[in-house]
């Protein structure tokens, strides 16, 4: 009797729950809106379609603003506060809007959508830690090449040397921006098959980074590259405005296509990046795949984030996204749009696709790579010989190093001690040789995991222990991800000697 | 006239002559190196073949295009935008200005020596730091974004006074004997003022109404902060700068250039007809701070 | 050091003379920093005796005061209006009603948090009802230091307000004794257009002043001297505190691992700092001598149009920037026109590294900014130089003076004497010049070996655009780039100082009336 009354109790506040779910959102928000230029008057009639059509009676007075995607991130942190409700935003600016609170996570339910119906990589572009803060928008944020088939034959397309002296007997410029740009020049080292791999917790911090650019398979790279920049004709430009001022090559992206079928005519020519030589063997260029992301910035108001979340949720689903490839011809994200046959067949994403398989999924990037990854190009172009080229990864490597540590005999565990879901009490020690002593007071576990060692699970612990580059293998009595674990309170010693690792209790 | 002195006189004049020419064949070099970028802007305006930058200078194809185009966008609303700060701007700058100059050229009071020196420290403070702090207080004031441009004209304006080097050192070239006569004839202070200092002073008055006129057209790191992700507040320079953008260049890039002609226009106007007063009030002034 | 007597100097070459007082400079700074610290010290004493009479002065006035006097101390104003002073009274009064409402409604609030900048940061909730995340936000850091400044400065300026009241009673209580009438209201109006009128022109533009650049100075010193960036905003993520000189060590440290790279922050803004210096020199002298020879050359006696060619020139001035520098740069790419112009007429066969080379690039923006500057300089120089009296080159011509020594002996002196403390203000505006790098440049070619946490510094990178990079970068670190604005004022003052102690003429000012 007793269980069936609190049935019906649950069963009937779930359902009210439904109810005033669906009531509560009814209403009028004035929200601002931060998109391209190019897409503001879509997104305007978007956001009447979903005035129009949601079931929830909301409806949205909307200001678009036209805010460049490359430049969200600065025009956010500025004054969170006052930034649009919604707005767009390159992937590389993720790290740095999660960091200031400057994105919503996403609902549970919201969160399982988005990532059941986007490409995965789009996916993990949005995610910091296992935390889902953004909405896909597009996928096509990647580069190729555009050529002019009047001064490059067709069968040339392939070689990059072969595409330098075409250009270099044409008096035309090959621009390709690698002195400006740690986008593009990580092509060279992709092709290599080296990476820069970095990892985020629940809050936009990163922990750990994987990088290998500093390494033989890196001065291949950078050998490869010292053939483009030292060419007189090389352009360090990412427009295919180029074309107008003596380019016959630019490697830009999708956004670039009109223009350039606008300047070049029938004489455009769209292919994958080409391979280079280095010591008789070939490396065919990589790329960035990369994603721009719409995000929702926190509210105070819950209701309003709930309606900002629709709106989102479905300016970024299928049918939007598809109107926006029609339209603008921006590549969407949408697994059910990107295998539509229209998009299939549009040229510029049909090249993005032919240089996929050498393409790496961004993922999270510190912000200070890219400054420091930019300097390689200039390092490159001024060196005279291999032991230049080598400096010039040396020079990365400190810089990389001096941000995050790179050690790969130190031991760098983070974690939390209490509560830890709660990023507040997250503590990061690094050890390159000695021990630590750590305190985990009885206190503590009350709002954590471990409360009583025993009757509590102590199996997911809490430590996250990074050995160098990468997270390490287990050490010991844990699953995944989280090695250590303090069986009980205590006051502990974590001596580290560059192989192993051990943890006395004091 | 000896025949000597004669012949002298005509070896200098012909070697006037030769330098006389010499110095006209490089002013007209310098015009043309100082005219080249300017034209260009305007002829890069009048293309219509292809809206994004070019390897050449002369279009293929003239048309007025970019400027009607020009104004289907916001363009109207920043040119406007501007237009009102630059004048409230010239307006209320110039009673600063001239309230400073001729309070520390004029009077002898405790505190002159002291306060420009702190004045003169006080510049010595790269300015573009206040940016962030001045951007919350006028967003506390919710003088931001949309409403940009009246702040925009409080800053501009408030700290106008410590540029009053120029103007003091106009006044102080007006002797001092005329406001002491003035005085024993029984005239206030503020009398002297209107009555006989501000007659004299045209043109400073121009030359500072000219500058203050002039600085909100050619002003972008501010006025970017204070107007960000606002269409509505933005002013010129930040709303033709923000068409450089990768996305819009090949889409806009004539139309920055006609759009910079525009903004060019009324300063160069203005500067036409009142040079005079300018070189009269930056020679008066700007050598003697 | 031999001393001259004032005969013995003026024998002296100039550049001896220059010497010499260089010399003198550098040999005063001991016995100046010295004569600095007795007066500082002896200044505390007096500032230290000042409030001591001050103190006893208000005792004195509250002891022998009437009762006006000492309701006064409390109610500011109640003499003024007591002995019929009204006008005077009412403002006393209202600004105290106004002090002490503000100061309990948020002065005091903003005072007690100013130790800490603040105590609890955002927090957010999930409704699981609403499948949405809404966040809390708690204590701004950015406004209590804000509001804490000001209301220091608010709290100093009623003490003084006080002050001025408490003397007021007294003064008024010595006139009234005398048999004397106080001033009345109406006298007040008279003497804020009259005597005091320098007070009344005065009031505005210090206003200004004092909340749009002394409070946002006084601010970002402050900034110095906390975490406040990026990752710490002070109020969407997290709150930002005091952290005392840890930035300055930063800084101002030589050790490589801390600048984040292969070199330490020291020697990256020992670099930047001497670009600035080289172009700050390069820039204010090439537009000086250009610009006073254009100016001359139009002067000259038979050059035609002369105002045809001012206004030709004047047109740079009027363009804004932001347009004409924007084309300039892309003039001079290296597929832009220039290059483009040399090829086709065959004088190169590859195109100059006009931007891409550290040594071109650096030279290039000392090139563009003399067609920038010389309009300036061709319209301050033209007025001066029709001053010169013209008997003096007549004297010379006499003499046999060629056109050279006129120049060397007569103008220049002349030019030199009258605008030094132009050229002085020229170079620091120069250090300052942000238009010209930002829109040319934007600061590159990078500079591999500096430091990169703070931004990629550029060869042609000024510590003011520096300083925008790093405000703007990728970690918007505000805190270093108040450290790098305090540096950027201590080379200036530094700079001014050895300068006014150098070059006689910029001291006195009524030397030039």
């Amino acid at each position: 009797m007793k269980k069936l009354l609190a049935f019906v109790l649950a069963a009937v506040m779930a359902l009210s729950v439904c109810l005033t779910a669906s009531a509560e959102l009814a209403g009028t928000y004035d929200i601002t809106i931060w998109v391209a230029e190019n897409a503001v008057a879509l997104t305007e009639k978007q956001v009447q379609d979903f005035n129009a059509t949601n079931t929830d009676g909301i409806v949205f007075n909307a200001t678009i603003e036209a805010v460049s995607e490359a430049d969200a991130a600065t025009q956010m942190i500025t004054d969170v506060e006052a930034g649009g409700d919604i707005f767009c935003f390159a992937q590389d600016q993720f790290a740095r809007l999660v960091q200031a609170n400057a994105l919503a996570k996403l609902g549970t339910k919201a969160a399982e959508t988005v990532t059941a119906n986007n490409d995965p990589a789009t996916v993990a572009a949005s995610t910091s830690g296992d935390v889902l803060y953004a909405y896909p928008l597009t996928a096509d944020n990647g580069y190729f090449m555009y050529y002019d088939k009047s001064v490059i034959p067709e069968e040339d397309v392939d070689s990059m040397e072969k595409l330098i002296a075409d250009c270099e007997a044409a008096q035309k410029y090959f621009a390709f921006e690698q002195q400006t740009s740690a986008w593009y020049l990580a092509s060279f080292f992709f092709a290599t098959g080296c990476k820069s791999e970095w990892k985020t917790d629940d809050e936009g911090n990163f922990i750990s980074v994987n990088d290998t650019f500093n390494s033989p398979a890196g001065l291949i790279a950078v050998k490869g590259m010292k053939k483009l920049v030292s060419s007189p004709f090389h352009l360090s430009s990412g427009s295919v405005n180029e074309f107008n001022s003596g380019a016959a090559i630019v490697v830009s992206g999708t956004w670039d296509y009109t223009a350039a079928k606008e300047i070049l005519g029938d004489n455009l020519g769209v292919t994958d990046l080409p391979s280079f030589e280095v010591d008789g063997k070939e490396y065919h260029l990589g790329s960035f795949s990369g994603c721009k992301l719409m995000g929702v910035k926190p509210q105070v108001d819950a209701v309003k984030a709930a309606a900002l979340h629709k709106l989102a949720q479905y300016l970024t689903g299928e049918k939007a996204q598809m109107e926006r490839f029609e339209e603008l011809a921006w590549g969407p994200s949408n697994l059910a749009d990107q295998a539509s046959e229209a998009v299939q067949a549009n040229p510029g994403l049909a090249a993005l696709i032919a240089q996929s398989p050498y393409a790496v999924p961004q993922g999270q990037i510190h912000g200070s790579w890219w400054d420091i990854a930019k300097v390689i190009g200039e390092d490159v172009k001024n060196a005279t010989d291999d032991a230049g080229l080598q400096a010039a990864l040396d020079n990365y490597y400190d810089k990389i190093s001096s941000l995050f540590t790179l050690d790969t005999s130190a031991l760098l565990f983070v974690g939390a001690w209490n509560n830890w879901n709660n990023a507040d009490d997250t503590d990061t020690y690094y050890l390159k040789d000695g021990s630590v002593t750590l305190d985990v007071p009885q206190s503590d576990y009350m709002g954590g995991r471990i409360v009583n060692p025993g009757s509590w699970d102590t199996d997911k612990g809490f430590q996250q222990v990074t050995e160098g580059k990468e997270l390490i293998q287990d050490l010991g009595e844990d699953i995944g991800d989280n090695n250590i674990v303090f069986l009980a309170p205590g006051n502990y010693t974590v001596t580290w000697d560059g192989t192993a690792i051990t943890i006395a209790a004091n | 006239m000896s025949e000597a002195t004669a012949k002298r006189h005509m070896g200098l004049r012909a070697s006037r002559t030769v330098s006389n020419t010499l110095i006209h064949v490089l002013l007209i070099v310098i015009s043309i190196i100082w005219l080249i970028p300017f034209v260009c802007i305007v002829l890069q305006s009048f293309r219509v073949e292809n809206t994004g930058p070019v390897g050449y200078i002369i279009p293929h194809q003239w048309g007025t295009g970019n400027y009607t185009r020009l104004f289907q966008t916001d363009f109207p609303r920043w040119y406007t935008n501007t237009f009102i700060a630059a004048l409230a701007t010239a307006a209320l700058q110039t009673v600063i200005v001239l309230c400073m100059s001729y309070t520390l050229s004029r009077f002898r009071f405790k505190m002159r020596q002291p306060l420009m020196r702190f004045m003169l420290i006080l510049g010595m403070f790269p300015g573009m730091l206040s940016m962030i702090i001045l951007y919350r207080v006028l967003k506390d004031l919710g003088l931001t974004q949309a409403n940009a441009v009246p702040g925009l004209i409080l800053v501009y304006v408030a700290s106008s006074g410590m540029g009053y080097y120029v103007s003091k050192g106009f006044f102080d070239t007006i002797p001092m004997s005329l406001d002491e006569a003035a005085r024993v004839d029984g005239a206030t202070r503020a009398k002297i003022l209107y009555k006989i200092i501000l007659p004299l002073s045209k043109p400073i008055v121009i030359y500072t109404i000219l500058t203050a006129f002039m600085g909100p057209w050619g002003d972008y790191v501010f006025a970017r902060y204070i107007a960000f992700g606002t269409s509505a507040g933005k002013n010129v320079a930040v709303g033709l700068y923000d068409w450089l953008n990768k996305d819009q260049i090949s889409n806009c890039y004539t139309m920055f250039c006609a759009g910079g002609v525009l903004v060019a226009l009324p300063v160069t106007i203005l500067f036409l007809f009142l040079q005079k007063y300018y070189v009269e009030g930056v020679t008066g002034g700007a050598v003697k701070g | 050091m031999k001393q001259y007597s004032d005969l013995e100097f003026l024998k002296l070459s100039r550049g001896q003379k220059l010497l010499y007082r260089l010399q003198r400079f550098l040999i005063s700074i001991p016995v100046g920093i010295g004569r600095f610290f007795m007066k500082l010290i002896r200044a505390l004493g007096k500032l230290f005796a000042g409030i001591g009479r001050d103190l006893g002065e208000i005792g004195a006035t509250f002891a022998q005061g009437d009762w006006k006097t000492k309701t006064s101390f409390f109610i500011m104003g109640f003499g003024n209006l007591a002995r019929g002073q009204i006008l005077r009274g009412i403002l006393f009064l209202v600004f105290e009603a106004v002090f002490i409402a503000y100061m309990v409604m948020s002065g005091g609030y903003w005072l007690s948090m100013l130790p800490s900048l603040g105590i609890t940061g955002p927090s957010e909730e999930y409704s699981e009802v609403l499948d949405a995340y809404v966040t809390k936000y708690h204590d701004n850091s950015f406004q209590i230091l804000l509001y804490g400044v000001l209301t220091i400065f608010f709290v100093i300026a009623f003490i003084y307000t006080w002050r001025v009241n408490v003397r007021q009673n007294r003064m008024a209580e010595k006139i009234l004794a005398s048999g004397k009438k106080l001033k009345s209201g109406r006298d007040d109006l008279r003497s804020v257009v009259d005597d005091q009128f320098h007070k009344t022109l005065l009031a505005l533009p210090l206003t200004g002043i004092l909340v749009f650049t002394v409070l946002p100075i006084f601010f970002m010193i402050l900034v110095a001297f906390t975490n406040y960036d990026g990752t710490h905003n002070g109020y969407t993520n997290s709150l930002f505190t005091w952290v005392g000189l840890d930035n300055f060590n930063t800084m101002l440290s030589w050790d490589v691992t801390g600048g984040a790279g292969t070199q330490s922050y020291a020697a990256t803004f020992g670099e930047v700092l001497l670009w600035t210096l080289i172009w700050a020199f390069f820039a204010t002298f090439t537009n000086y001598f250009l610009g006073m020879f254009v100016a001359m050359a139009i002067n000259k006696k038979g050059i035609r149009f002369k105002k045809g060619w001012r206004t030709i020139l004047v047109l740079t001035i009027a363009i804004p920037q932001f347009i004409s520098l924007l084309y300039v740069s892309k003039m001079f790419a290296k597929n832009g026109i220039v290059n483009g112009f040399l090829m086709s007429m065959g004088w190169i066969q590859q195109a100059l590294p006009f931007w891409e080379d550290p040594t071109w690039a650096r030279v290039t923006v000392i090139l563009i900014n003399i067609w920038i500057g010389i309009p300036y300089l061709m319209l301050i120089t033209t007025g001066i130089l029709m001053n010169i009296p013209a008997d003096l080159y007549e004297s010379a011509r006499i003499d046999g003076a060629n056109a050279w020594q006129q120049y060397r002996k007569i103008t220049l002196p002349y030019m030199l004497f009258v605008t030094g403390p132009y050229l002085l203000t020229s170079f620091t505006g120069n250090m300052n010049n942000f238009n010209v790098i930002f829109l040319l440049t934007g600061g590159a070619p990078v500079n591999p070996a500096a430091s990169s946490a703070a931004g990629a510094v550029g060869y042609t990178d000024l510590l003011i655009t520096w300083l925008f990079k790093i405000t703007m970068g990728a970690e918007s670190q505000y805190y270093l780039a108040s450290v790098i604005g305090i540096l950027v004022f201590v080379v200036v003052a530094l700079i001014s100082l050895v300068v006014y102690n150098v070059l006689p003429s910029i001291k006195n000012e009524e030397d030039f009336r």
